[in-house]
Parts: C-alpha cells; structure tokens; sequence
C-alpha cells in the first residue's frame, strides 16, 4: 500500500465515498468491495484527550473537522464516552490520529461505564496521583532537593 | 429634602437606613421597591414623598431601560414587545429570570466537567415534559432544565453546534452574481442586521420574490442553534411554526412526499397538508437506525441513545417558503411550539433514519419563476436529511458539492459497467449528506502542498538517509523472496513526488529605478554576518603546544578533505550508473584523480625526502577519523598503494596502539587488510611479517624481550593482524609449490630460531583461544616462555583454522603432541 506523505495519506480516509479494499482470497484477488463508510478515527490531543470522530475535512496543518465525536476517557480498564458533537482541532494540538479498524473496535479488553463512574474514577486518579506527587515533593524537601516543575521554568 | 434627590442617582435618602439601596440594588423590580419603601421611615414631609415619588419614577425607568421595554437590543425588550406590552404580569414573570439569563450566559463557560450539558443530557433520564400546546409554557423560560430534557439524542443527528450569536441571523443580503462565483472561501456572510430577536427576519427582497437560480432559496435562512452541545442561555425559539402543532418545519421542508412530485399546490394551505400527510406516515415509524445505517446505529447504541429528546430549536428552524406567513404568525406560538415539537420527535428521528423513498436524487429542477413554496417544496424531494439547520449558504455549499460529486461520480461511471456501484455511492451520499465535505479540488490542494515539501532534484543529497534505508529493505525483502516462495509483504511505500531536475541558477533580485546596486538578503544570498578576520600565522615563538595543536588541526583538515573525496568516490559507482554512455569515461578519469589525490593526502610527500616519511600516515592514523577513513579508502586504492599503507601501518604499530588504547577503532581495519592480505604476492607478505614482528633480518641475533611483538600480541587488532597473516603464509606454503628455496628458508629460519618462544606462545595462544579452558600448567609455561603475563594476552577476532597445520609445520614434534594431548584432554573434560 502505498501511502503519501503528511496530513495527505488521511485525504482517503475522509471521504465517504468508494474505498476500495481487495481481499487475498487464497493469495488471488478476490471482488473488490466497497466500503461505503468513512473512516473512523481516533485523535490524541496535546491536553491528553482523546477524541473519536469521522474525520471530515483536514488541511496541510493537520487542523481537523471532526464529526459525531466522541471524548473517550480512560481510567485503567474502563473508559467512558462523552458524545461532544463537532470538533474543529487546531492542528499544533494533534500529538496522533489513527484509523480505528471499525471490525476490531468490539473487541477490545475494556470495558465501557457510563459517564458519571469513569469521571469519578478520573478524579479518583487525579487525587492520588496529586496526593503522591505531594509526598514525592515533600520528601524531596524534607531532603533539601528540589524538581523543577516544567511549567515553572522560565528559560525556555 | 430635594436637594439631597438627584435625578440619575440612586441615591439612599435621608432618613432611610442602608438597607433601602441595598435592596433597590437587588430588587430593581418596582415590587420590590415599593415595599423597601413602605419598611422605611418616611419623614412627614411632602416633598420628600414627592422627591421619593420622582426617584422611583426615575428608579423605574432605569429599570425600564434596563431590563424593560425601553432597553435597546434587549432580546427580552423585544419578545415582550411582540407579546403584547399590556401583559405586565408575563412582564414581571420574564423579568424575573432575567438574572437567570444574565447568569446563565456567564455559566457559559465551563469549569467544571459535571456542569457540562453534554455529560449530564447523556447522563438524565428524565421524563420528557409535555407542556401543553398553545399555551405560554413558562417552563421555557426555566433554561437549562428543560433544554436538557427536550434535546435530541445526541450524535443521531448531525447538529453542528453554532454558536449563540446565529441563533438571529438574518437574511444575508442577496448576493445575485456573486452565487457563480466560487464558494470555496466559505465566508459566512456579514451581518448586515442586528439580530432582533422576535422580529421578522429582515429581508432586502421581497418575500414572493423567486430565487436567482441556486437551489436554496433567498428567503430560506433562518438556523437556530439545533442540538446545542454545550451550555446554552435558555434562548427562545424566536421563529414561529406556521403550520400547527404537529408540524415540524424540518420535515416540511425535507421530507419527500411518498406521493413523488406533484404540480405544484394552489396555496401553501394544501402544501402544508400534503406535507403533513407525508409526515404522518413518519409517526409511526421510530426506528434507531441513525443516519448511517448499520454503523450509526453503533454508534447510537454506544453513546445512549435517548430518543425523543429534542432541542425545540430543531423544530423552530422554519425554512423562508414560511416567510409569507410569517408577518401573520402569533407570536404565542412561538412560545407554544416548544412543547408541540416533541410529539414529532420520533418523526423527526424516523425521517433521519429513512432514505428517500421514491424520489431519485437526480431530480431536474423546476423552471425558474414561481412561488417560492414551489420552488422548494419541488426540491423538498431531494435528499436534505438534517441539513435544514445549517446555514442557508452552508446548506447551499453542501448540496452543491453533493451535486458535484453526484456529477463526477456520474460521468466516472459513464462507462456504465459499475452502474450498481453508482447507485450504491448515491446511496451513501444520501446516507451521508456530510460525505464529500471537501471537494476533490481542496483533497489535491492539501496533497499538493504536502508532496511539494518533498520535491527535490536530487533525493540523495536530500534526503539520505531515507533513500538508502529503503534500499536495505528492498533487498531484503528481495532476498527473502528469492529465498522462500512467501507470499509478498506489501511495504508501505512513501509517494514521493518525482521532479524533474530543474537547477535554477540563482538570479539576485534586481530592483527597478533603484539607484546603485540593492542586495537583498535570502536563503540563496545571504548576508554576511560576522566579520570575522583570520589572523595570518607567522610568529616564530610560538609554544610548542601551540605547534602541536596547529599540526593537529591541520591534519584534522587534511582529513576531511580527504573524506569528501572519499565520499564523492563512493558516490561515483551510483553515478555511474545513472549517467548516460558517453559521460562514463570522463566519470572514470575523475574518479581516478580522485582516488590518487587521496591517496597523496595520506602519504603526503614532502619536498626534499625521497621517501615519503611516515610521520604524515601516522598522524592520521592517531585521529579516530583517520582511522576510519583509511579503512574505507583502502579497498579504491591500488595493490602497491594499499600494500604501502599496510606496510606503514605495521611498522609504526606500536606506536598506533598505543594512541588507539581509548578510541580502539583499530580493529575496523582489520577487514580490508585481511582483504588485502590475499592479493599481496609472497614477497610482501614476508616483509610485512617481518614488520609485524620486528623481526631482524637476520635470525643470529635473539631477542629475549620483543617489545614491538609484545605490544602487537597484547592487543586485539595487533594480534588478529598477525594470525591473518600467518594463515596467509600457510595458503601460500601450501598451494604453491616450494620452488624459491630461499624463500621457504627463511620462512623456516625465523620461525624456528628465537622466535620460536613466539611461536610457543602463539601455539598456547591457539588452544587457549580455541578451548576456554585453561590448565595451570600451559598457564605457567608461558609465562616461562614469554615473560608476559597470561591475561595481557589479546584475544585475537578471529583465528584462522590453518595455523594449526602451519605450527605443525614448524614446531617440533613434542610441541605437536603436547598441544594434541592439550586438545584431547580438553575435549575430554568437555
């Protein structure tokens, strides 16, 4: 398969229209079927989002259109999905964006809460990651050490 | 008194505590302000209660201009002008939640996750309220409540979220010619009208007036805000339903009549029954098939569906056909419909869900002039799905490019031998009316710009690295081909842009009408930035260090220049092949130069010695780069020269190790010189031996210490050499013949004679190296022998399997044996 350089290789992901997929039927060619459905994906935000939509429209930036999408959030085993809608994605905030393989996208060992449990196991993690980053930091200083913080640095 | 009232302020009088304007503050309603008054202690005194009396005449007008009728732009003002301003007491009920709205407006900002509409809609299960219809439902008003609960399901519909400010958009001023031109840009218009909420859209065309030619209508604008995802002001839904209660505008406009097309209706009267027969039929059919079919309703499952549940916005997005009506509407219905849509949710959801029944796509438009009613209601048929929310010029700009698509897709398939793939790709666009949002014009613009980022004349100058990494892989996966008959592994190949190689000598840009010579600085011409002098050398007292440092550098020199001869002679094989046939010779004759000037450069010859010191090699050789260079420059020299370099290496071994013992790079020669080796005739490879040992010429002489040889053996590079070598010697002693005597004679000479310890040491060396075991009484022995201590002995790279006949060649009989009964013994143990 060959695929094009950049933000270009997800133009055929876009579309709704015919993508062509050959099967290897006992290593021939088989019927070429259409697969009338955009492609799903998934996009990993800077901020550590993580938004599931039909891509809809990109540009040389790599800003997306996302549609019907979907803020998944993950919290050890489970994961919860917020329905948000549009999204229009500045593209400097893209980390990754992948197809999901929408045969596979069933079987995955998650398992799927509802929203209210997963934000509630988020702030669970949120807080005991908080209060071991607090005895990690007062540890340190009990010692005299002292990590800067990334966002306190000022140099660069 | 009076002087203490001025008009404009409120002001706390006289006589009455704090408390009066703090709650004039809070409660600016006039209500409240009587009765603060009435707690208050009056002074007996007229004119105060006339003063009091003008203030709160004045307080209630600032009221008025505030929040009242009076106020400008108030969308509250607004409605309530069109709902009567007789009605004080809805006044007072509106004005009441007018903090509400104020509030809410600044609540629009999220903080925190569980105030998000969108996670709490997904999370309620209210009941769906049913107000009834025609009359003021309050609850509206009530904000974010019922918002919540009438809101549609969430991702079933494609409800883009628009912001608030196109909740009122007016009509965009009619843009005639300007529809030819090229919609791409997707400006959304100006507003050219300040959103009066409440009021007729305003409309520089008269309403009968027939549309230009686009297939939406001039009249046709008004979106609301459908779906709204995110935290929303409780607006109204400012644009009334003509139709009655049962109507949803969405399905009037979009639904295609089961009945097909029909002549066009006498009276918007019979149109709107028609539609509604049409949607009547809807009623019944809920499906939760989204508009994706198979896949949306995956979606649907995943996310929770919640059906029934309707932003009232959804249904209050009237299409302009209504326009007519729409002087006539009562406002009261505008307020009434909310709770009158959601009886034709399910419809509305069902109408997502279902294609089109008979009415193709490919529809003809109906000729120009007409009704407007007409003219829409005909295109009714075509499939809109849910895009009547949109933006009268998105809507347009997405039918257009379905229309495209549908036409591209069309005359691809003229052929005709995939008619069953068109009709299923209609399909699908039908399905999806968000498929083909770019134009394949804007898919190849982005293509194009991505691909022009790789363009480059010569891919490997540019792009190195990449080009000789997939070159790895292809042989590789060649060489796995040709190996088993697997099946082909599709790599993933980059499209790289092939570029014709356009050189384009740089032209400095030339102003005209300048005076002088303008030099503007680019990438092709840059400025000079620093001025930097060489200071000319010359000082004779110059330290020593100094000296050493400057010799040091200028050998760093000589070294890269040789490396880029280095690098253009490895270069010249590829060239080669890519050149044309009469560019070859000249190629080779400049590859040849290039090879000699190298070679000149390791061994440099300085004027006035006849022999070319080894001074200028061996400084090369220090540096790690050298080092590494020769090995790669070792195998385009000749015979004599690389065998001139060998020899010089061997001699000055010592030396090199010792300046090799942190880089050790040495061993990277070892492989062309073992190539070497082999095309060296056998008078070179004694010389060379000899240089290896430092062997006298003459055997007479015994050295009980070799320190040369000692160094060569105590190390990995020095070591392995001289088992390369030595093997040689055994290839030649055993496929030539002994014709030269006196070759043979000396071989026998030095091997035997003093360095037979050597060759002791190497015998031990061999089984040592070859079985990893080792007894106490070869360890002693050696040390006997040698004097050397046994761990500084190098463990060579590789040993050549015929030393051992060479040993037994030379090494008496019990040494032989010894090693043998070494070599059983051992294999014994194992």
């Amino acid at each position: 398969m060959n695929y094009m350089p950049g933000t270009a290789s997800l133009i055929e992901d876009i579309d709704m229209g015919i993508k062509l997929r050959t099967f290897h039927f006992r290593g021939r060619h088989s019927a070429t079927e259409l697969n009338p459905r955009p492609e799903k994906h998934l996009v990993l935000l800077r901020d550590g989002r993580t938004l599931i939509g039909f891509l809809r429209s990109i540009d040389q930036f790599a800003n997306l259109v996302l549609h019907q999408t979907v803020e998944r959030i993950h919290v050890g085993k489970k994961y919860g999905d917020i329905p948000r809608g549009i999204f229009v994605v500045r593209g400097e905030n893209v980390v990754l964006l992948g197809e999901i393989d929408l045969e596979k996208e069933s079987d995955t060992p998650l398992q799927q809460v509802s929203i209210e449990e997963i934000l509630e196991e988020q702030r669970v993690e949120q807080q005991t990651k908080l209060e071991a980053e607090k005895l990690k930091v007062q540890a340190l200083k009990d010692r005299g050490l002292s990590i800067p913080r990334a966002d306190t640095l000022d140099e660069y | 008194m009076q002087e203490y009232l001025q008009p404009g302020l409120p002001v706390c009088p006289p006589g009455y505590d704090e408390s009066f304007v703090l709650l004039n503050n809070q409660m600016p309603s006039s209500a409240a302000l009587w009765k603060s008054l009435e707690d208050c202690p009056l002074d007996e005194d007229e004119d105060a209660f006339q003063g009091l009396g003008e203030e709160d005449e004045e307080i209630d007008q600032f009221n008025d201009d505030t929040f009242g009728s009076g106020a400008i732009g108030s969308a509250r003002a607004a409605a309530n002008e069109q709902a009567g301003n007789g009605e004080r007491d809805e006044m007072d009920l509106l004005g009441d939640h007018e903090e509400n709205l104020a509030e809410r407006l600044s609540k629009m900002v999220i903080e925190n996750e569980l105030e998000d509409p969108a996670i709490m809609r997904a999370v309620q299960t209210r009941p769906v309220l049913q107000p009834q219809p025609g009359s003021l439902n309050s609850s509206i008003w009530d904000g974010s409540e019922v918002l919540r609960r009438i809101r549609g399901p969430l991702l079933a519909q494609e409800m883009p979220t628009v912001s608030v400010l196109e909740y009122a958009l007016p009509q965009r001023p009619p843009q005639g010619p300007e529809d030819d031109r090229d919609l791409s840009e997707r400006a959304l218009p100006r507003r050219s009208t300040s959103p009066v909420i409440g009021s007729p859209p305003v409309r520089a065309v008269p309403i009968g007036t027939p549309p230009k030619q686009m297939a939406i209508p001039s009249f046709s604008q008004q979106i609301l805000c459908p779906k709204p995802v995110h935290v929303r002001p409780p607006m109204p839904p400012r644009y009334p339903a003509p139709y009655g209660e049962r109507m949803s505008p969405n399905q009037l406009c979009s639904v295609p009549r089961p009945s097909g097309p029909q002549p066009p209706p006498e009276s918007t009267a019979s149109w709107r029954r028609s539609a509604m027969d049409g949607n009547s039929l809807r009623f019944a059919v809920v499906k939760s098939r989204g508009p994706y079919g198979l896949l949306g309703s995956k979606i649907l499952s995943r996310l929770q569906l919640q059906p029934g549940r309707m932003s009232p916005s959804q249904f209050a997005r009237v299409p302009g056909f209504v326009g007519s009506p729409l002087a006539a509407v009562n406002p009261k219905l505008l307020q009434g419909r909310v709770g009158q849509m959601l009886p034709p949710a399910p419809g509305f959801r069902a109408f997502f869900s279902g294609p089109p029944p008979t009415t193709p796509p490919s529809q003809p438009r109906p000729p120009g002039p007409g009704p407007p009613l007409q003219t829409l209601r005909s295109q009714a048929p075509m499939f809109r799905a849910d895009t009547t929310h949109l933006h009268p010029q998105h809507r347009r700009l997405l039918h257009q490019r379905q229309q495209q698509s549908r036409n591209q897709h069309r005359s691809l398939n003229g052929a005709g031998d995939r008619g069953s793939h068109r009709c299923s790709q209609q399909d699908h666009l039908r399905k999806d009316p968000y498929a083909n949002l770019m134009l394949q014009r804007e898919k190849d613009w982005v293509s194009k710009i991505q691909m022009m980022q790789l363009q480059s004349t010569d891919p490997y100058l540019d792009d190195f690295y990449y080009q000789n990494y997939f070159e790895k892989l292809e042989k590789l996966s060649a060489a796995e081909e040709m190996q088993g008959d697997g099946p082909k592994k599709e790599r993933t190949k980059l499209i790289t842009p092939q570029v014709a190689k356009l050189e384009q000598a740089y032209k400095p840009v030339q102003f005209e009408g300048s005076l002088g010579k303008l030099t503007v600085s680019s990438v092709n011409n840059p400025r000079k930035m620093i001025d930097a002098v060489v200071p000319s050398r010359g000082e004779d007292d110059e330290t020593k260090e100094k000296q050493v440092r400057d010799k040091r550098r200028k050998t760093l020199v000589i070294i890269e220049k040789t490396y880029s001869l280095l690098l253009d002679v490895e270069d010249y094989e590829r060239r080669y092949l890519l050149s044309l046939e009469e560019e070859r010779p000249a190629l080779l004759d400049e590859r040849k130069h290039k090879v000699c000037g190298m070679y000149d450069n390791l061994r440099a010859k300085l004027p006035g010695q006849d022999r070319p010191s080894d001074d200028h090699f061996v400084q090369i050789m220090c540096i790690r780069k050298g080092k590494r260079m020769v090995a790669r420059i070792l195998p385009f020299l000749s015979t004599e020269q690389a065998a001139d370099i060998l020899l010089t290496t061997a001699r000055n071994l010592p030396f090199l190790i010792k300046k090799d013992s942190q880089d050790e790079v040495l061993p990277c020669l070892l492989r062309p010189f073992s190539v070497l080796l082999y095309h060296l005739p056998p008078v070179t490879v004694t010389g060379l031996l000899q240089q290896l040992m430092n062997l006298p010429q003459s055997a007479a002489a015994p050295a009980p210490c070799n320190p040369h040889l000692t160094a060569v053996l105590q190390n990995k590079f020095g070591l392995s050499l001289l088992f390369t070598l030595l093997s040689r010697v055994e290839d030649l002693q055993s496929s030539e013949p002994l014709t030269e005597s006196s070759q043979s004679a000396q071989w026998s000479v030095w091997l035997r004679s003093p360095a037979l310890q050597i060759v002791h040491a190497l015998v031990f060396l061999l089984t040592v190296a070859l079985f990893p075991i080792r007894t106490e009484v070869m360890f002693m022995a050696t040390r006997e022998l040698l004097r050397i201590p046994q761990a500084a002995l190098a463990k060579p790279v590789s040993i050549p399997t015929n030393l051992v006949s060479l040993f037994s060649r030379y090494v008496d009989q019990q040494k032989l044996n010894l090693l043998e009964t070494k070599l059983q013994l051992v294999q014994g143990i194992r």
